[in-house]
């Protein structure tokens, strides 16, 4: 393949946000249709390199065709819905009916959604997959938060074997994510910031960094919770449903942040120097991801216009 | 802004219908004839055509399946499924229905 028709393509692969599978099959797609008319070309008497050129022009700008081939294949089904607001609705449904503290039903819930999320991840990540990833990634998270509680001479241990292999499944799956859309790194940590709003209210100063977490206090609230979970999982469903990114960076952004500013602000006595710092960090990392991916699309705008 | 453009837009699905619902036909055999069929009258804007066909496709209204030809060259062909009939026979009588209208209008002698 010519260097220019190389170069296209993969300008177009970087720009395309969509899963591997589509986004190989349109590159080979438009590979096709660039040496069909580069060859029309070339025997009208073009030479290789003009005929390649002009090819490229007509068929245009590689983002803007990424940019509609993503709003095509950004917009996920019902049904694509659905599954992927299903581990809120489980979680809203176990508050609203007290069964969270059930733990038999608690492992049977765990262990499926960590066979649902390593099915998703081996199935070319798609959409659904993100919710569920996020809670397979909680309690690799909380864990790590509570090796700072373990007793003295544990937690270097801890720190030695526990984190860096933590980290490592961490950001090796948000990389992964990211590769595929920074906005899908914030739907995966969209339960962060709601599920350590309401740990950080629950024990007075220390938050619930001190380990010893008064469970009753999280009944009394099981209703606002399971409240909360539902609010996410509208979110959702309107993130996989609408086909614009900034819609979906809004209706994703807005419900988990509003929940966290709510509790936070209710249960602020409570919260001790760590709950604060935890739920700014969890803030962080649910937002950044989509408002880097707002600034690409603002830049990617801006181009389109210029051009 | 170019009306003709504008009516090309409008009737995108239509036309891609259309032509796959005539024989199964790939991206640039498309391309050419649209132009072909309209006397070079639509100028198919190449990028905007994969888009298009995978919004038909997402809506099941077509299918593509990758294809190995004699020469070994593989390429993307496009299907119409039921569904799509079902649509370009609606999108079609609708169009009738909208070009005797206009007709009666500007040229009421002819109708």
């Amino acid at each position: 393949m010519a260097d220019n028709l190389s170069h296209y393509l993969d300008n177009f692969k970087a720009s395309l946000e969509v899963d591997s599978a589509v986004k190989e099959s349109v590159a080979k797609e438009l590979h096709t249709h660039l040496e069909d008319k580069s060859q029309e070309l070339k025997e009208k008497g073009l030479s290789e390199e003009e005929a390649d050129k002009a090819a490229i022009q007509a068929l245009g700008s590689t983002k803007l065709i990424a940019q509609q081939i993503c709003e095509v294949h950004s917009q996920g089904s019902w049904q694509e819905a659905f599954f992927a607001a299903s581990p809120h609705l489980l979680l809203a449904f176990f508050f609203v009916s007290y069964y969270w503290q059930n733990i038999p039903c608690l492992s049977i819930i765990l262990t499926a959604t960590v066979g649902i999320a390593i099915y998703g991840w081996h199935r070319d990540k798609p959409i659904w997959l993100f919710p569920w990833l996020g809670y397979y990634l909680l309690p690799v998270i909380v864990a790590g938060i509570l090796l700072i509680s373990l007793p003295q001479g544990w937690t270097w241990l801890g720190a030695l074997i526990y984190i860096p292999l933590a980290l490592f499944v961490l950001v090796y799956i948000v990389k992964q994510t990211a590769n595929r859309d920074w906005l899908y790194v914030s739907l995966m940590f969209a339960p962060l910031p709601v599920i350590f709003s309401w740990l950080s209210t629950l024990s007075p100063k220390n938050g619930f960094l001190s380990g010893n977490l008064p469970l009753v206090q999280l009944q009394l609230n099981a209703p606002l919770v399971g409240i909360s979970f539902l609010a996410l999982a509208i979110a959702t469903v309107i993130f996989v449903r609408v086909k614009h990114r900034w819609y979906k960076a809004i209706a994703l952004l807005v419900p988990p942040t509003v929940i966290l500013a709510s509790v936070a602000l209710v249960g602020r006595e409570n919260i001790g120097f760590w709950g604060w710092l935890v739920l700014f960090l969890s803030l962080l990392a649910f937002t950044s991801p989509a408002l880097r991916s707002s600034q690409q699309l603002a830049v990617s705008r801006k181009l389109k216009t210029e051009s | 802004m170019n009306y003709g453009r504008e009516l090309l837009k409008g009737n995108t699905d239509s036309l891609l219908l259309y032509l796959i619902n005539w024989q199964s036909t790939y991206g640039y055999q498309i391309i050419k004839e649209l132009e072909q069929r309209s006397n070079g009258y639509f100028q198919f804007k190449e990028g905007t055509l994969y888009p298009a066909l995978h919004r038909l496709e997402k809506g099941k209204l077509i299918k593509g399946k990758w294809q190995m030809l004699s020469n070994g060259q593989q390429r993307r062909y496009y299907h119409i499924t039921k569904k799509g009939q079902q649509v370009l026979a609606k999108k079609l009588a609708t169009w009738q229905d909208f070009s005797t209208a206009i007709k009666a209008i500007i040229q009421p002698e002819a109708t």
